[in-house]
This record gives C-alpha cells, sequence and structure tokens, in this order.
C-alpha cells in the first residue's frame, strides 16, 4: 500500500517535471542551448496564475492566461537574448542563460515581494479517492492528467503536422531543413512558445498545489530540468519524459529510505551520475 | 584598517579559486558547475585537521590533496562524457558532496564548523599570504598556458577529435587539468576556512559554483589577467554596493547576460578589441 | 562687524538643531537577509527593527539625539555576513548591532562584534554557538533546544504520546528536533520516525504517505511558514487528522494564508501571544499593522525587541557603546512586545514560552509552557 503510494506521488512529482522537462528538451533539440532562464517562464506562470484567479475567480482563465504570457516571453527571450548568441562557443548562452534567471527571479522579488503569493479562493483542493484506496488532491489528478493530455497532444502534432514534422527537421539537420525553406526562426518561434507556455502551466499547478508562489519557487526546476534532459537523453521528447517520470519516482522513494543519508538533490543528482556511468549517451538517447 | 585588510583576503583567495577553475575551463575547455565543491572539500579538510590541532600551514598539502584526488576521480567522470553532460554532470557532483556533507554529524551537518582556530599569524600577514598564493597560482597558469601542457589543453578546447588522432593521449592532459585546478581550489578552501572561522555546507552549493564561473567567463574564459581582476573586483562588489543593496543581483545577473550577449570573450576581449582593433577581425 | 561671529556662530547653532548631522547620531548596526532565499524574513525583521528606532525617536531619540539603522543585507550568508559586520564596525562604528538574521550569517558575524567589544543582540537566529562568541553577544529569541523540549512537554500536555517527527534540514530544524528528543522520554513520549527535508521542498507527498503509514498520534513539524504552509495543507488533504505541533518559524500570517483552512488547530510554540494582556504586546501589534498594513510576526517582533532592548541599553548609558552599554543590557530587565526580559550569565533569554494555536484564521492563545526547569538556557556553568 505504502509502496503504491509512494509509486503514485512519484508520478505526480514526475508529471511536473515532465512539463518543465520538455521545454528544456523542446529548445536543447533545437539550439543545443542549456536554457536555464526557462525555470523563468514556470515562476511566471505562477505569478501570472495566482493574479488572473485572484481578480477573475476562474482557474481555467488563469491558466490560459499565464500559458499565453509565458508563451510570448519565450518567443521574446528566443528572439531578443539567444538568437544574437547561437553561434557562440557552448558555455556563452549558458551563462547568459544563468544570468537570465537570476535577474528574472530578483525582478519578481522586486515587484511582487519576497513573502508570496496566495490564492483569495480555492482550486482542485477536494479530494479524490482512486480504487478504493490511494487518495489525492483534485490538484494532483489534474497534473497528471493534464500534462498526460498535453503531452500526447504534442507528439500528436510533431508526427502529423507540417508544422511538426518542420520542427523535428530542423532538429536533426538544420541546414538541410532550411535549404527545404523550413525557416529557423519559426521553428524557433514555435519551440519557445510551447517550451514557455507548458512550463508556466506547470508553474500554475505547483501553484495550486503548494497554495505559494514564490520568487524563487523556480530555482530547483532550473537545475532539476537540467538534469532531467541529460537523464533522457538529451534532445529525446520521450526520454525527457521517460527521464521526468522514472526521476519523480526515485526522489520519492529516496527521500524516504535514503533520507538520513542524502537530501533530494543529492539524490537526483546522484541517480543521474550513476546512470551516465553506465549510459554515458542517456536513458533514452537517439544516436 | 582592518576593513580593507579583509577586502583584500577575499579578493585575493577569490582570485585563487577562479584561477583555478581557469585552469580546467579555460584551459582545457571542461565547463565545470560544480567547482565550489573542491572548495569545500578544501575548506573541511583543512577545518577539521586545524580543529584537532594540525598547525595552519600544515593543513593545506593534505586539504589540496584530498581536492586534487576527487578531482582526478570527477575528471575521470569527464572522460565518458562530453561537453554538455559533462556540464551537468559536473552540477551533480557539487550537489551531491553538499548532499553528503549536510548528514555527517563528524562534519558538524547542518550547523557546520565554527570555532576554527588561529593561524598565529596576524591579519595582516595572513593577507600576505594569500595574495602571494593567488599570484603564485597566476604565475603557475601562465607558464602552463604558454609550455607545451597548455598548448595540448588549449587543442583539446578547441578540437578535442583532431588531438585524438594525433595520438595525442587525451585522457592523462584532461586529468592533469583537473587535478591542478581541483587541488587549487582546495588550497584555496583552506584559507577561506580560515578568514571566516567558520564553514556550513550550504557556502560550496551550486550558487558558488555559478559565481566562479562567472567570474571566470566575465574575466575572459583563458586569460590568467582578465579572470584575476574580474574574480578580485566581483568578490568585493558587493560590499562596495550595498548602496545598491536591494538592487545587488539583480544588476548581478544582468552583468552576466550583458555581457555575455555583448562580448563573450570577456573583459579580456573587451581589453583587445580596445587596444588591437586591427586583431579583432569580426570575432 | 563684530557681531558677524556672534551671528555665525548662533546660526550654526541653529542649523545643527535641526540639521542633526550624521555624526551627532547614534547608530546601531543591522544585519539582515533583503536578498536571496531567506529575502522574506529578512524584510520582516527589517521592519520590526525600523519600527522600534520609529517609536524611539518619536520619543526623543537617546537624550534628544536622533538614531540612526544602518543596514546591510548579508544575505543569509556568512560570507556577506562577516564584511558586513566589519564595515559596521570600523566604517560606520555603529555603538550597538543587532542580527535579523539567520543562524549561518549571525554565527559569522558575532565573534567579529565580540572582538571589537560591540554589544551584538541576535533577534531570532537559535544556533547555540551564537552567544559561545562571548559576552558581548545577547539572544533575545528562545534557543532550538529550549524550544524542542517545550514541544516534548507540549505533547505530552496533550496526551499524545506517539510522535512522528519532520524535521527541517538546517541548524532550525535540527535544533529543535534535539531539544525534542531530549525532552522526550522524560514525559514518556515516544518517537516513532523522524523525516527531514530541504528548505526548497514544497511537496511532501512521499513523506506525508510514509507518515500515514506510521499512523502517529501526533506530530511535531519544524519549517518556516513557507514550507510548514504547504506540509500542513497538504498533510490534512491526504487524510492526517492529528494535532500538528510547530514554532516560531510558522509563526506568520502568511502560514495561515497558504495553508487556508488546513491550519485550523496547529499548534505553535512561540513568544508572541496575540491574545496578551500585556499593553506593549499590543501597542505594538497595533503599531506594527498600521505601519504595514500587515500581522507582526515572529520575526518582526523579535528584531523589534532586540532592536529596542539595544535602544533601551543605550538610554541607560547616555549613547555610549562598549563596556558601559554590555554591562547595562546584562543587568536590565525590558518590557518588550514577547515578554519581560532578563538575560542569564550567558546572555541567553530566560522566559516562558507561549503556545498559541491557529483558531479561525488567525493565531490565538492556547497556554503558556512556564517552567524555569524545563526551559532553562544553557549557563556558562556548562
Amino acid at each position: 500500500m505504502l509502496f503504491v503510494e509512494l509509486v503514485a506521488q512519484g508520478l505526480v512529482q514526475g508529471s511536473i517535471y515532465a512539463l518543465i522537462a520538455l521545454g528544456l528538451t523542446l529548445v536543447y533539440g533545437l539550439l543545443r542551448i542549456l536554457h536555464v532562464a526557462h525555470a523563468a517562464f514556470f515562476t511566471l506562470g505562477g505569478y501570472v496564475g495566482v493574479m488572473v484567479a485572484n481578480q477573475t475567480g476562474s482557474l481555467a482563465a488563469a491558466i490560459v492566461a499565464a500559458m499565453i504570457v509565458a508563451g510570448i516571453g519565450g518567443i521574446l527571450m528566443f528572439r531578443l537574448c539567444y538568437q544574437p548568441i547561437l553561434h557562440q562557443p557552448p558555455f556563452v548562452p549558458l551563462i547568459a542563460s544563468i544570468g537570465l534567471y537570476i535577474a528574472a527571479e530578483e525582478l519578481f522579488r522586486i515587484i511582487f515581494g519576497p513573502s508570496g503569493l496566495s490564492y483569495k479562493y480555492e482550486f482542485l483542493q477536494g479530494q479524490v479517492l482512486l480504487f478504493g484506496m490511494l487518495r489525492f488532491k483534485q490538484a494532483e489528478i489534474a497534473v497528471m492528467l493534464g500534462s498526460a493530455a498535453i503531452i500526447g497532444v504534442l507528439s500528436l502534432l510533431q508526427t502529423r503536422t507540417r508544422i511538426g514534422v518542420a520542427c523535428q527537421a530542423t532538429v536533426s539537420d538544420p541546414q538541410m531543413a532550411e535549404s527545404f525553406g523550413i525557416s529557423l526562426r519559426r521553428v524557433g518561434d514555435i519551440n519557445f512558445f510551447v517550451g514557455s507556455a507548458l512550463a508556466a502551466f506547470a508553474g500554475v499547478m505547483v501553484s495550486v498545489l503548494n497554495n505559494l508562489v514564490e520568487p524563487t519557487m523556480g530555482s530547483v526546476p532550473s537545475y532539476k530540468g537540467l538534469a532531467i534532459i541529460v537523464l533522457g537523453g538529451l534532445g529525446s521528447v520521450r526520454g525527457t519524459l521517460a527521464a521526468a517520470l522514472v526521476l519523480g519516482v526515485v526522489e520519492s522513494f529516496g527521500t524516504i529510505y535514503l533520507g538520513h543519508l542524502l537530501d533530494r538533490n543529492a539524490i537526483a543528482f546522484a541517480f543521474l551520475i550513476l546512470v551516465l556511468m553506465w549510459r554515458p549517451q542517456g536513458l533514452f538517447a537517439r544516436t | 584598517m582592518e576593513y580593507e585588510i579583509s577586502l583584500v583576503t577575499t579578493m585575493a583567495i577569490s582570485v585563487l579559486f577562479a584561477l583555478s577553475l581557469n585552469l580546467i575551463t579555460g584551459f582545457c575547455g571542461q565547463i565545470s558547475l560544480g567547482h565550489a565543491a573542491f572548495l569545500g572539500v578544501g575548506a573541511y579538510t583543512s577545518g577539521m585537521l586545524a580543529k584537532a590541532g594540525v598547525p595552519f600551514l600544515l593543513t593545506l598539502p593534505p586539504a589540496m590533496l584530498l581536492a586534487g584526488v576527487l578531482g582526478v576521480v570527477v575528471g575521470l567522470a569527464s572522460l565518458r562524457v562530453r561537453a554538455d553532460f559533462l556540464a551537468i554532470t559536473t552540477m551533480g557532483v557539487g550537489f551531491l558532496f553538499v548532499g553528503v556533507v549536510r548528514q555527517q554529524e563528524v562534519l558538524g551537518a547542518e550547523m557546520g564548523i565554527s570555532a576554527i582556530p588561529d593561524t598565529g599569524m596576524s591579519k595582516l600577514v595572513f593577507m600576505l599570504f594569500a595574495v602571494a598564493l593567488a599570484a603564485a597560482a597566476g604565475l603557475l597558469s601562465s607558464y602552463v598556458r604558454h609550455c607545451w601542457m597548455g598548448r595540448v589543453f588549449a587543442a583539446i578546447a578547441e578540437d578535442e577529435d583532431t588531438v585524438r588522432v594525433l595520438g595525442i593521449d587525451v585522457p592523462r592532459f584532461k586529468l592533469t587539468a583537473f587535478a591542478l585546478g581541483t587541488a587549487l581550489a582546495g588550497l584555496a578552501g583552506g584559507l577561506y576556512a580560515q578568514q571566516l572561522k567558520f564553514i556550513a555546507p550550504d557556502s560550496f552549493g551550486f550558487i558558488e559554483s555559478i559565481t566562479v564561473l562567472s567570474m571566470v567567463v566575465v574575466g575572459g574564459i583563458g586569460s590568467v589577467i582578465g579572470v584575476s581582476v574580474s574574480a578580485a573586483v566581483l568578490s568585493v562588489l558587493p560590499s562596495w554596493f550595498q548602496v545598491i543593496g536591494d538592487y545587488k543581483l539583480l544588476v548581478y545577473g544582468g552583468l552576466l547576460f550583458l555581457m555575455m550577449r555583448f562580448s563573450p570573450g570577456g573583459m579580456a576581449a573587451l581589453v583587445a578589441r580596445i587596444f588591437h582593433p586591427d586583431r579583432w577581425a569580426g570575432k | 562687524m563684530k557681531h558677524k561671529r556672534l551671528a555665525i556662530a548662533v546660526t550654526t547653532a541653529f542649523a545643527l538643531q535641526f540639521g542633526a548631522p550624521a555624526w551627532a547620531q547614534v547608530k546601531i548596526g543591522i544585519n539582515v537577509p533583503l536578498t536571496g532565499f531567506a529575502a522574506a524574513d529578512g524584510k520582516s525583521a527589517l521592519d520590526g527593527a525600523k519600527l522600534a528606532v520609529a517609536d524611539a525617536n518619536a520619543k526623543g531619540g537617546i537624550n534628544g539625539e536622533k538614531i540612526e539603522l544602518v543596514i546591510y543585507d548579508d544575505q543569509a550568508s556568512p560570507k556577506e555576513a562577516a564584511p558586513a559586520a566589519t564595515k559596521l564596525i570600523e566604517k560606520d562604528k555603529v555603538v550597538a548591532g543587532v542580527s535579523g538574521s539567520y543562524s549561518a550569517s549571525t554565527r559569522a558575524a558575532a565573534p567579529l562584534f565580540q572582538a571589537a567589544k560591540v554589544p551584538y543582540v541576535v533577534a531570532y537566529s537559535i544556533h547555540p554557538d551564537v552567544t559561545l562568541a562571548g559576552d558581548y553577544v545577547f539572544r533575545t529569541a528562545t534557543m532550538g533546544e529550549v524550544q524542542g523540549r517545550a514541544g516534548a512537554r507540549l505533547a505530552s500536555d496533550l496526551g499524545k504520546k506517539k510522535v512522528v517527527l519532520i524535521t527541517l534540514k538546517n541548524d532550525f530544524g535540527q535544533a529543535l528536533a534535539a531539544g525534542f528528543k531530549e525532552a522526550a522520554p522524560k514525559f514518556g513520549v515516544t518517537i516513532i520516525n523522524e523525516y527531514e527535508y530541504s528548505m526548497p521542498d514544497r511537496q511532501f507527498g512521499a513523506l506525508i504517505s510514509k507518515v500515514k503509514s506510521d499512523n502517529p498520534e501526533l506530530l511535531y513539524a519544524s519549517g518556516y511558514y513557507f514550507t510548514a504552509g504547504p506540509l500542513v495543507n497538504q498533510l490534512r488533504a491526504a487524510g492526517v487528522a492529528v494535532p500538528i505541533i510547530g514554532q516560531e518559524g510558522y509563526d506568520s500570517e502568511k502560514f495561515i494564508e497558504i495553508a487556508g483552512a488546513a491550519s485550523e488547530g496547529t499548534l505553535v510554540t512561540t513568544s508572541l501571544d496575540r491574545d496578551s494582556a500585556s499593553p506593549v504586546t499590543q501597542a505594538f501589534l497595533k503599531e506594527y499593522r498600521a505601519a504595514y498594513n500587515s500581522g507582526a510576526d515572529m520575526v518582526a517582533a523579535s528584531t523589534y525587541t532586540a532592536t529596542s532592548i539595544a535602544i533601551d541599553g543605550l538610554k541607560k548609558t547616555g549613547g555610549k557603546g562598549g563596556e558601559a552599554l554590555k554591562k547595562a543590557i546584562e543587568s536590565g530587565s525590558f518590557s518588550t512586545p514577547i515578554g519581560m526580559i532578563t538575560f542569564n550569565d550567558l546572555h541567553e533569554v530566560k522566559k516562558d514560552i507561549q503556545v498559541q494555536v491557529v483558531k479561525g484564521k488567525a493565531f490565538r492563545r492556547h497556554s503558556v509552557i512556564s517552567d524555569p526547569v524545563l526551559l532553562a538556557p544553557p549557563t556558562k556553568a556548562k
């Protein structure tokens, strides 16, 4: 029973990780950049979500607003911050991204204050009983279903639509794709929009789960997300998804049984290092 | 005067720490996001030995040795993975270090180690000692850069595969870079523990690793002078800029971004552009 | 023009009266985390300190001289706190220092104040080593171990014998847990299990599942409002109905805001009694709300207290610091929002522990634990 519960909790956490890591993998697959600042859209989503929800009383409106705002923000970040430095060695966009993230976190703190915001109304706080024994908060179910749905839709789009195929082509061979008339910039816009919107959705869901939005809420996802996409095999969407879920479950068990030896982050990274030593290209890399 | 002395000491330790990372990242192109772990290894080793009664100067070689050995272990990991993976792996090492140390009672766990005994040196002498070590590290870095080993390092940074094809034992050079860099970081750690007289796991985490990496990058990866200057300035910037107070980190983040956006070669590149515009052929 | 010199002298004297130039002010230094992970508490602490200074200045300052609060952001980090302390002592030449920060930074700063013989009053950092820095360091907060012991006593008073500990992995949480574990056997309280979590954790799903399987009668959970809020919320949502005892870290309106309805009934061992009959406490609560438009929390109350003790001491010495100020503080008895404060020989505080309970979305008085033996802070003799 405890075992099942721990797995379930791990999947909830893993779903959140998946939503965040997907954006990272989309960006990496396309641009080979470790987009640390991605976590800023997670936090932005949280803030927009709380503010819109408190104003309108509607969670749906909050989610839509958060995703759109973050999506646009993502495009802006791509055009203004990353595009100009794409040709530089990899550490340049990495450090630039870190600088952006630090600045973003501080902006959140300066604008909204360090204490954080909470929801005025209660959303998805009720309980759900699955299979007669697993007790979940509605928000937890929403996260799992939401991420499954979104990811499912994304895969369909990627494989079944022209745009999606174009995106995939750009990832495999940007120059070839461009010679076929696919614009790198267009694909970049899409990837950043989608990725940032996903992160924002995760941000709203997490803020509902915790009833708290704080400036620093993105700091753990910023580096955990990187660990996940590496674990999954950089650039592979399916790999990222699997890695996110696996990591969620590993952390779930690890914090309970190894908690006296290592803290949560250390467990996650120990797992990552072990996997990399065994399979240096990541769990599900397609090389 | 004491305030100025402590400032200079902080600068010297930061320069030493940054130069140690420069050896790995700058000369060899291996991005390390967990370098603060080695600072921590050195700090804890030196601090614990000092509390056990070992004279300060004698605590430094073990600190360097332990850090260097761990560096080799991490270096071995770097052999298996490439570029981006390495960055994340080193980040993981950093988290592992903090995570493990936090749980060990014997290392003070969360509470850290305090009341690290005095060296017997006056504050001024300690400052001079730190400055001397930083200068020595600078000289060592310059020497390494210009001698054969350094040229190999640079080649590895440029194009690892070609170097391998040329028959050069790339792994050996990479490991040497790691060992040197981490040992020096351990030395900086020993000084750090002595200066603050109190160390805790949090001081050696991800943020600290990012900070030192930023110093190297802002200075100009590979440039000994650039890194030294940027480390010296950035380490005491918060103190000078107390007046910005609330906006400190915002300025810092913005600076990092702007530097990367407009001058990825760091300050060294900026200076080169000013003084040798002809050499600056559209890089 | 023989009146010229006189005119200048008189004008200057007038100007000095109104200008209040820097060198005539009494300076008190404070280190608080204004940026970084602890910024929320830093802001509260600073608000509390500023209010204390404003109050004192409104009443005439120290013998007519205005008090100036010199503020440094230490990011709750020892690396920033040490130079901040050095600067306060040497550049700003403060006559007293206040710590509005966490333990790590305070522990780095305390020895510096001690060496410079500048009295340093610590507001809410509870690590034991802080006062071991020397006799110029005073602490107005109840040490972690002492609070932990009170927690064990409270558990026993409630008739609960089987307890699970949920501990925040930092010096605060571990000190509390240590105190609880030390006193538990004396009250027949058994600790079934202990689980630790880290500062950035906000989701406790796995931990809660395990706790449920342990089936405790009570939970002793340490944390700050931004961890305790989500934790309590999630515990109740998961169906854990047993009493929860928290501590000072919970003591903030934000805890109630975050945990929502789940916060009802949470017990907290702290120093601020909202229902206190003391006029000093009530006046403080009212003023704070008027000034900042929100309720005071423990951090604000403690830092207000620490600052006002420093100020009261300075009033007694006429603005002089050093040995005289130290003696004034250690021998004094101060009426503050968190109660009557006196110091023992280790300059730790001797006071009762307030137990507050969340009722109707506010902190109300539950009880007071007043047991001088149990709550005795360590002394020099130890």
